[in-house]
Order: C-alpha cells, then sequence, then structure tokens
C-alpha cells in the first residue's frame, strides 16, 4: 500500500504533479476526475489530491466542498501518517478552523472529520467507530469512499498484528466495530487468516513488529575511519 | 584577503570533511569582508545613478523599511516586476554581471520577504478592522504582491536558467556549461536560478505546502559543496525551512539533523560574525534550537555536546516539562512553535468585509500541530514505567497511571505506532527508509506487556581513533 504515490498513477496525472501543470486552474478537472477514480477503485493517490488542495488554495473560486471532503476521507484511510495533516494545512484557515461567528458547511464538515481522524491517530478506534454511528453527517461525508469502512477495518487490523501476538475477541469486537464475536471470528480467519482458539483468543502470527526481540546496537566499522590515521603515518614515515 | 588565492587549490583536492568546513569558513570571513564594502558606498553616489541598471540591481538586494507605506510597498513590487521583466523578458540575455556574489541570493531573499510581509499585513488589516483606509487601498488592489506572480518570477528563473539541468549534469560529474544555454551560462541568470530554488522552498513552507517545500530541493544535493553553502544566510534559510519541513511531516530523525547540521556550523564560525548579521543569526539560531527541542520531545536521541549544551541553557525548562508529557507540556509546545515557526501565510486576499472569518494561518497551522502533540503526550510517561520490566501486566500498569484498561491499550498502540519513521538515506529529501527509531520495543499477548530494550553496544573502534586523533595532534 502506498498512498502518497501509488503505482495506479497514469501518465497525465504524473506529468501535472511534476510539471508547472500543477498551477494551471484547469488541471483541476482532470484530477477531481482522478479522485473520483480513486474513490471507486479503492486506492489512495495523496500527493496528486494535494496539487488539487493547491490548486483550490490559489483559486478559491474553484472549490467544491464534497471534493475537499472526499480528499480528506481518503487521507484518513492512510492512518496512522501525515497525510491528512498534510491536506489540512492546505485549505484555507477559516475552512479548518470555524469561529464562533462564522459557520459555513464546509468548516463543520472539516471540523467532523478532524474529530475522526485524531481517533484514528489516538488509536481509539472503539471511540472511532461509535463517533461515526453518532451522526447522519459521517455517512454522508464518506458515501462517496467505496469501502471506506472496509479499508479502515483492514488497517486496523494490520495495526493490531503490529502489536498484538494475542488478543481478546471482545476487543477487537470494539476495535474493528462489529457486532457479535461471530463476526470477529469470521473476519480474522477469512480476512487476515488468523487462529481463534477456545478460550476466544486470537492468536496473530510472529511477524517481525510483534516479537519485540532483544537487540544490541554494534557499531559499525568501515575502512573510511582509519583513513586519517593510516595516512598520517604514511606521511610521518615518508 | 590573499588568503583566498592560497586556500583555493586546497579545496580543489582535498575531500576531508574537515578542510571543507575550513574552506567554508573562509569563505564566510569572505562575505563578512563583502558587507564592509557594502557599507562604503556613498548614497549620494547612488541617487545619481538611480536610471542606472547596475544601480537598479544593488537597489533590489537592499531591505524595504519596516515601516514603509503601502505606497512604498506597491512601488516596491513594481520595482521588481520591472527588473524581472527586464531579465527574463529582454531580447535575449541582458549582459550584466552580478554586483557581488552574494547578490542573487540578497535579492531573492528580499523579495520573499517583502512578499511574506506584505501578506501578513494585509491579512492583519482585515482581522483587525480597524483601518478603513488602507482596507480600502487593498481591496482595490487584490493584485498587488500576488502569489501567482511571485511563484511565476522563481519559477521563470528556475526555467531559464536551465538550473534544474545544470544541477543534473553536475551530479553526474558533467560540465554544467554543455547544458546551460544561452542563459544559463551566464552568472546573473545562473545565481538567480539556483537561489530561487531556494526561494521556493521557502514560499512553498510559508503557505503550508510541506511535501513540495521537499520536493523543490530534489536537484540540490545538501553537503557543504552545494552552492548555497557559500552564503551563509543562504545556508542558514535552507536548513531551517528544510528541518521545518520535515518536522511538519513527522519525521523528526531527519530534522534533528538538519538543525544540528546548520547549529554546529555556526558555532564554528561565530567568531567571525559581524554585529547586524550576527543579530539575524542568533534570532534563527534561537528559533532552531527551540524546534530541536520539540523534536527531541517527540523522538528522544542523542545530541551533538554543543547543541545539547545550547539547548539546556536557553530551554532548559522548557524542554524538562517536553520531556516529561502530558497536558502540562501542551502550553509549551504551543510556545516554542509560535516563537520558531514560520511567518505562514495565505495565498489570497482575505475577506475585508467579515473581519471574524479571517483566521491567522499561524494559529491554523499550530492547531493541526497540536492534534499530533496531544495525541502523543503520554508516550513519555508510557515509555519510562516500560523501562524498568521486562514483561508487565496491563491492568496493573493501568493502576499504576490511573486510567482505565482500554485508554493505555490505545496509549500502548500509538507509542509503538510512532516508533516508526521514515528516515532519509539518499537521494530526493523526500525518500526514506521505514526505520525502528526507537530503542524500546515491545508487544502484547493478550494483557501482557512483553517489553525489550536494545543494546547499544560500545563504540571502541571509535573511542580508539577519537583518542589517537587527540594524542597525535
Amino acid at each position: 500500500m502506498n498512498g502518497e504515490d501509488p503505482q495506479e498513477r497514469p501518465e497525465q496525472i504524473r506529468n501535472i504533479i511534476n510539471g508547472l501543470e500543477r498551477y494551471n486552474p484547469q488541471a483541476a478537472d482532470i484530477l477531481e476526475a482522478y479522485l473520483q477514480q480513486q474513490c471507486e477503485e479503492k486506492f489512495c493517490d495523496c500527493n496528486a489530491n494535494r496539487v488539487l488542495l493547491k490548486l483550490y488554495q490559489l483559486n478559491p473560486d474553484r472549490i467544491k466542498d464534497e471534493v475537499i471532503t472526499n480528499i480528506l476521507v481518503k487521507a484518513m484511510t492512510q492512518f496512522p501518517s501525515a497525510q491528512f495533516d498534510l491536506a489540512l494545512h492546505l485549505l484555507s484557515p477559516s475552512h479548518s478552523n470555524p469561529g464562533p461567528n462564522s459557520s459555513s458547511d464546509l468548516a463543520e464538515a472539516v471540523s467532523k472529520l478532524r474529530v475522526l481522524n485524531s481517533q484514528l491517530e489516538g488509536a481509539q478506534y472503539a471511540r472511532f467507530w461509535a463517533t461515526l454511528d453518532s451522526d447522519d453527517i459521517y455517512a454522508d461525508l464518506t458515501t462517496d469512499i467505496a469501502g471506506f469502512e472496509e479499508m479502515i477495518r483492514l488497517r486496523i487490523a494490520q495495526l493490531v498484528s503490529q502489536a498484538f501476538r494475542e488478543v481478546q475477541t471482545s476487543v477487537l469486537e470494539e476495535w474493528l466495530g462489529l457486532d457479535s464475536e461471530d463476526e470477529v471470528k469470521k473476519f480474522v480467519i477469512e480476512t487476515c487468516g488468523w487462529k481463534v482458539d477456545d478460550n476466544g483468543i486470537v492468536h496473530v502470527p510472529k511477524n517481525p513488529d510483534n516479537e519485540a526481540k532483544k537487540t544490541e546496537i554494534r557499531e559499525d566499522v568501515t575502512v573510511d575511519m582509519f583513513s586519517r590515521v593510516i595516512k598520517r603515518s604514511w606521511e610521518d614515515s615518508a | 584577503m590573499s588568503y583566498q588565492t592560497g586556500m583555493a587549490p586546497v579545496r580543489a583536492i582535498e575531500d576531508d570533511s574537515d578542510v571543507e568546513e575550513e574552506a567554508l569558513v573562509a569563505d564566510y570571513k569572505e562575505q563578512v569582508q563583502y558587507g564592509g564594502d557594502m557599507d562604503e558606498l556613498d548614497p549620494g553616489l547612488l541617487a545619481q545613478q538611480a536610471d542606472d541598471i547596475q544601480a537598479r540591481l544593488v537597489q533590489a538586494a537592499q531591505p524595504l523599511d519596516y515601516q514603509a507605506t503601502l505606497e512604498t510597498k506597491f512601488q516596491s513590487y513594481d520595482n521588481y516586476c520591472a527588473l524581472f521583466h527586464y531579465i527574463l523578458n529582454s531580447e535575449g540575455p541582458v549582459d550584466l554581471e552580478p554586483p557581488s556574489y552574494y547578490w542573487a541570493w540578497d535579492v531573492i531573499d528580499e523579495f520573499i520577504y517583502q512578499f511574506n510581509t506584505f501578506c501578513s499585513y494585509r491579512a492583519r488589516i482585515a482581522r483587525q478592522a480597524n483601518n478603513e483606509e488602507e482596507a480600502q487601498i487593498l481591496r482595490d488592489n487584490p493584485n498587488q504582491w500576488g502569489c501567482y506572480s511571485v511563484l511565476n518570477v522563481l519559477y521563470s528563473l528556475i526555467q531559464k536558467s536551465q538550473i534544474t539541468e545544470q544541477l543534473a549534469a553536475m551530479r553526474r560529474n558533467e560540465d554544467p556549461m554543455s547544458v546551460a544555454g544561452p542563459y544559463g551560462s551566464k552568472n546573473l541568470y545562473r545565481m538567480l536560478g539556483y537561489f530561487s530554488i531556494i526561494g521556493l522552498l521557502r514560499v512553498h513552507c510559508l503557505l503550508g505546502d510541506f511535501s513540495l517545500a521537499l520536493k523543490t530541493l530534489d536537484d540540490i544535493e545538501l553537503n557543504k559543496k552545494a552552492m548555497f553553502a557559500r552564503v551563509m544566510a543562504a545556508h542558514f534559510t535552507t536548513y531551517y525551512y528544510v528541518g521545518f519541513s520535515y518536522m511538519m511531516m513527522r519525521r523528526y530523525a531527519d530534522a534533528i539533523r538538519m538543525f544540528s547540521h546548520i547549529l554546529v556550523y555556526v558555532s564554528r564560525t561565530k567568531n567571525f560574525q559581524k554585529n547586524t548579521q550576527y543579530d539575524s543569526i542568533t534570532k534563527k539560531n534561537d528559533q532552531m534550537l527551540a524546534l530541536i527541542a520539540i523534536c527531541v520531545a517527540f523522538h528522544p536521541t542523542r545530541l551533538d555536546d554543543t547543541i545539547h549544551t545550547a539547548l539546556r541553557e536557553k530551554y532548559g525548562e522548557q524542554l524538562l516539562k517536553l520531556q516529561r508529557g502530558g497536558p502540562e507540556s501542551l502550553p509549551i509546545f504551543e510556545e516554542l512553535f509560535r516563537l520558531a515557526c514560520p511567518k505562514f501565510i495565505s495565498p489570497v486576499p482575505p475577506d475585508f468585509d467579515r473581519p471574524e472569518v479571517n483566521v491567522d494561518p499561524i494559529d491554523h497551522h499550530l492547531s493541526i500541530f497540536m492534534e499530533e502533540v496531544k495525541t502523543n503526550m503520554w508516550s513519555p510517561t508510557i515509555k519510562s514505567y516500560l523501562r524498568l520490566y521486562t514483561t508487565m501486566d496491563l491492568k496493573k500498569l493501568a493502576g499504576f497511571l490511573d486510567v482505565k484498561p482500554e485508554e493505555l491499550r490505545s496509549m500502548l498502540l500509538v507509542t509503538k505506532q510512532r516508533t516508526k519513521q521514515l528516515r532519509w538515506t539518499d537521494n530526493g529529501l523526500l525518500e526514506g527508509e521505514l526505520v525502528n527509531i526507537s530503542d524500546l520495543d515491545y508487544a502484547l499477548q493478550g494483557d501482557l506487556i512483553h517489553i525489550s530494550e536494545a543494546k547499544m553496544g560500545r563504540k571502541l573502534v571509535d573511542w580508539y581513533l577519537r583518542n589517537l586523533a587527540r594524542t597525535y595532534a
């Protein structure tokens, strides 16, 4: 998974990103269509999406609210990473920080998404699913992104595998936002390929991250390090 | 400056980093000398030659009085436009020599500085809404110091000078002149093009586009041989913005590497710095120390001794609080960020009619940054407990910390996730390798935490070589 520079990126988009075309307001149409494609085909190109946000930053008259929220939701699926923040930095300050006196629809949507994202970044997965269910606006905001919940669930499972060797089904049930222990079992066995024992403990296969092996950092010695000593002895004897 | 001639051949042959550094120090002395020459220019003489193009070149590198009126600021913008138009759009390359080696940097630096202060000023007028007269002037002139035209100047200078192609040729050890073209082979264009790249780094950073900022430097190798290294202010600026961008991308190890490099360099050249230059350098120096403090709080690491001492002197108390974490650390993060961040701007004119909707860009970027700070604020506490054990029960630790077990589970996940960071190895600044940057690692088996700590082997060869060098020095 590479959400920054994915393989799926077509030639045309690559040229926009790397050339001066990225400043051409007309490129926005192409990038918007490309975002649509990302939403449908379940991949993510945060780099290209930032080019689009940059065009909006320079040409506020072109802003389309739902494009901005879609970009943010896409970036959110890359947690934990700086992708969501990097997108947020490109928004106009008034869009991402609704003041008490001003509140546009976009500003409200962005602040809702920021809450969601901070829960994912903070590994408060149970709270994330609860928040998602708490307000219809979230359904609206994520509706364009095909497989949003599924992507989040997979990502959480992957992160769990990097920290846990064994984990209780009840914990996973909350974290994965599933409704019953049976669903959890089905998910971890079929989708993740993990094992569940009779006591309801999920066993995660060994991997470099959940081993926590003892290591000793040794000194790297290269020939170059001796160059001065050798040079000196050469000069002295000469 | 007779020592200069003596230095030149040595610089060409030697590859040893220390010698390079000495050469840089010597270069720096030269620069200080240059400052002296400038002071002696007779202002009366300048006025007489106001129409003279050479005088205009010198003029463009001069700082604008900070209390300048809007009219003066507009005038200055027009002067820049005229000058760059002349340089870029004359028939063929103009036949001019830059007044000095440092001129090109000064021009680009001043151009961006004025753009930056203008945007900040305009935004402040809109927010405060107590100066209707100036607000009206600004409202009527939305294109003054426009972002597109500033970017346009920088990109055009880069393109005209073929500097990207020249730098690529230099990397391949080929002659840059073979790809320089009619413009790029001239000193004036080459220098302007080169420093425009660094100017772009800065503009992108000011606009909050940190990854694009780093991408801009793809063609410049950050080492002591880089052209910018010969101009102290450029050297300094480059590392500040690169380091800051890394920090905002959560690449703290890389950020610390950048800040450390330049601060060590400054401490080495401190003795020749003249007072006026020294003031601005001291300010940026302190800013970078503050940023190092922030990065070290996120990513505890061993610092260079000089920097460690300076950091303790300047921000000792703050650093302690940052490293302790928890809610008490939040105001300190905020304080240091505000003190050390660039003066962020918004590229479009503010809404003069609704002052309340104009949020200060600094608050905007700070609020995003603080979100990540809050997410991480328990990491120091967690790590300090974990270091004491090899295995630990989650519920017991939750009891020590006075939090619910499920909260602790989240904190443990966060802390573990953040130990993986992209770290630069070679090639472009954005490239890197995902590495585990912490000496502490752990994994959970149900509610049992298994903890392991990496042990540092003794660096015997290093120790031996150091002492050998000292004994025979």
